[in-house]
């Protein structure tokens, strides 16, 4: 392929050989001279033998492709993985899976000192293609192995289905026919898919790689946009990342990380009780004004907050509670209100039972300092003996908070699998081996 | 990519729970009130609860 020194992988437009169409007399130009063994006349589709100095008719072929031309025009150039490459011919081929033909576009790419490479495209969806150099490893003894082991890594089968050539147009390595059969084998490991194609005695393995349209699109500079890329393809990868286990790895890290958080602060916050009084409100009591204060305590330490609990033994009646808790030298109050309630009972369901004894609050950032509580009980007016008890705690760890952070790290992992797991199963739907169904309607079963 | 953006939000949603712990946050809601007078220790019917006039449940089954 290459001679002497290595000259550079850019090649000129000097390769190609100007020759004319024995069966039209269009002219023809042959880019890969030399390389190809058959190019395909674009005026009247004819198959000519690229190594005949005559350009011998291997077949003629009417059917014109304006219906559908190809979408990267012969003779347009790129680079690809560093080499410049040139678009010499173009296949469509098909497959029929359960009465429904399935077209592809295939394009043959040429640089002189690389050699062969190609395009697949199907539905917007594209493969950079090339050859295997070495030979894959599979299980002899199946007909349709249903893995292959590539240079170490191991692909699934996907499909196998038997391919027509529908129409060529260009120059080819092979001697393509219009009509030619082969049996194709796809093994998959997103984004790569290994191609196993046997035609008659001869197996090729090729090698792809999902590429975006886009990028080829600016790679030969094509006007316009690519085609829409429609459903999921074979080895497109996942848009969520190939390794959602990763992920829930680093999930796992940081569930370990935020239980280290609440031992930490359930061993180093204080849970100090700094007041606990014990009231009692006979029955029509208050009388006058119901509010009063306590004698003021001492918060000590880092800025943090303090549980209020409300401690009484209701019985089918309530007791709302204003707090205010003040700063006796800035003035500052932090105002919250309670409301307890308990009733009990027997009916015909049986014994019942609404409410609770017992409330509990957590006042906010609350700076170190000397305080007092202004309480104002407010009861019905016609209430039975009721005790209640109010304790403070500085510096007591808020649980809630836990449980927010839990959810916040579980929930977008829950999305992102369900995201992969949907995926997935879309791609493996269009496969020799389809995922079961989740869920089967009654109308199903019966 | 994912598992970048994941990596930066789980370390956000760390440092978030951390700081709500550490500077004392809470997710009960409350009013805060400045500059009460001095007297209100003397006088405790002088401040008025923003929630004094809470409604009140008076029902039971």
């Amino acid at each position: 392929m290459s001679s002497g020194t290595p000259p550079s992988e850019e090649p000129q437009k000097a390769e190609a050989k100007p020759l004319n169409c024995p069966h039209c007399g269009a002219a023809i130009t042959l880019r890969a001279l030399g390389q190809a063994v058959v190019v395909v006349c674009e005026g009247c589709r004819s198959i000519l033998d690229a190594q005949d100095p005559q350009l011998k008719i291997l077949q003629t072929f009417q059917k014109a492709m304006a219906s559908d031309p190809p979408l990267i025009p012969l003779g347009s150039r790129g680079k690809i993985r560093g080499a410049e490459y040139e678009v010499i011919g173009v296949q469509r081929r098909s497959i029929k899976v359960e009465g429904i033909r399935y077209l592809w576009h295939e394009y043959v790419l040429f640089n002189p000192y690389k050699g062969f490479r190609y395009l697949t495209e199907f539905q917007g969806h594209w493969n950079d293609v090339v050859v295997c150099k070495d030979q894959p490893i599979v299980d002899a003894r199946l007909s349709i192995p249903l893995e292959a082991n590539y240079l170490g890594e191991i692909y699934q089968h996907f499909q196998t289905a038997d391919a027509n050539s529908d129409f060529v147009l260009g120059e080819f390595p092979w001697q393509v026919r219009v009509g030619d059969q082969a049996r194709l084998t796809d093994y998959i490991h997103p984004p790569r898919v290994l191609s196993r194609e046997k035609t008659g005695s001869e197996i090729t393995w090729s090698i792809g790689e999902y590429v975006y349209g886009q990028d080829l699109w600016n790679t030969f500079h094509l006007p316009g946009s690519p085609p829409e890329a429609m459903g999921v393809y074979e080895n497109q990868p996942s848009p969520v990342g190939a390794d959602v286990k990763a992920i829930w790895v680093v999930c796992g890290a940081f569930l370990i990380c935020l239980l280290a958080l609440m031992i930490g602060f359930e061993m180093q916050s204080k849970k100090e009780n700094v007041f606990s009084v014990r009231y009692h409100l006979g029955s029509g009591d208050p009388t006058g004004e119901a509010s009063f204060v306590t004698d003021v305590f001492e918060l000590s330490g880092r800025t943090s907050d303090v549980q209020v609990t409300t401690w009484s033994d209701l019985q089918n009646t309530w007791i709302d509670v204003n707090y205010a808790l003040i700063n006796v030298d800035t003035g500052r109050a932090w105002d919250f209100g309670r409301e307890i309630s308990f009733y009990s009972g027997y009916d015909s369901d049986g014994a019942w039972s609404e409410g609770n004894r017992t409330d509990q609050v957590t006042v906010p950032s609350v700076p170190s300092g000397r305080y007092y509580l202004r309480i104002e009980p407010e009861v019905e007016p016609l209430h039975p003996p009721i005790e209640y008890t109010v304790e403070l705690q500085r510096d007591v760890p808020v649980y809630s908070f836990y449980g927010i952070g839990f959810l916040a790290l579980i929930l977008p992992m829950a999305a992102v699998t369900w995201r992969s797991f949907s995926f997935e199963r879309s791609r493996w739907s269009e496969s020799d081996h389809p995922p079961s169904p989740i869920f089967t309607s009654s109308e199903d079963d019966s | 990519m994912i598992r970048m953006i994941y990596l930066v939000y789980g370390i956000l949603v760390l440092a978030a729970v951390g700081a709500a712990e550490f500077r004392g946050w809470s997710l009960d809601s409350m009013s805060t009130v400045n500059n009460v007078p001095k007297s209100v220790r003397d006088n405790p019917g002088s401040y008025r609860s923003v929630y004094s006039s809470y409604h009140h449940y008076t029902g039971g089954k």
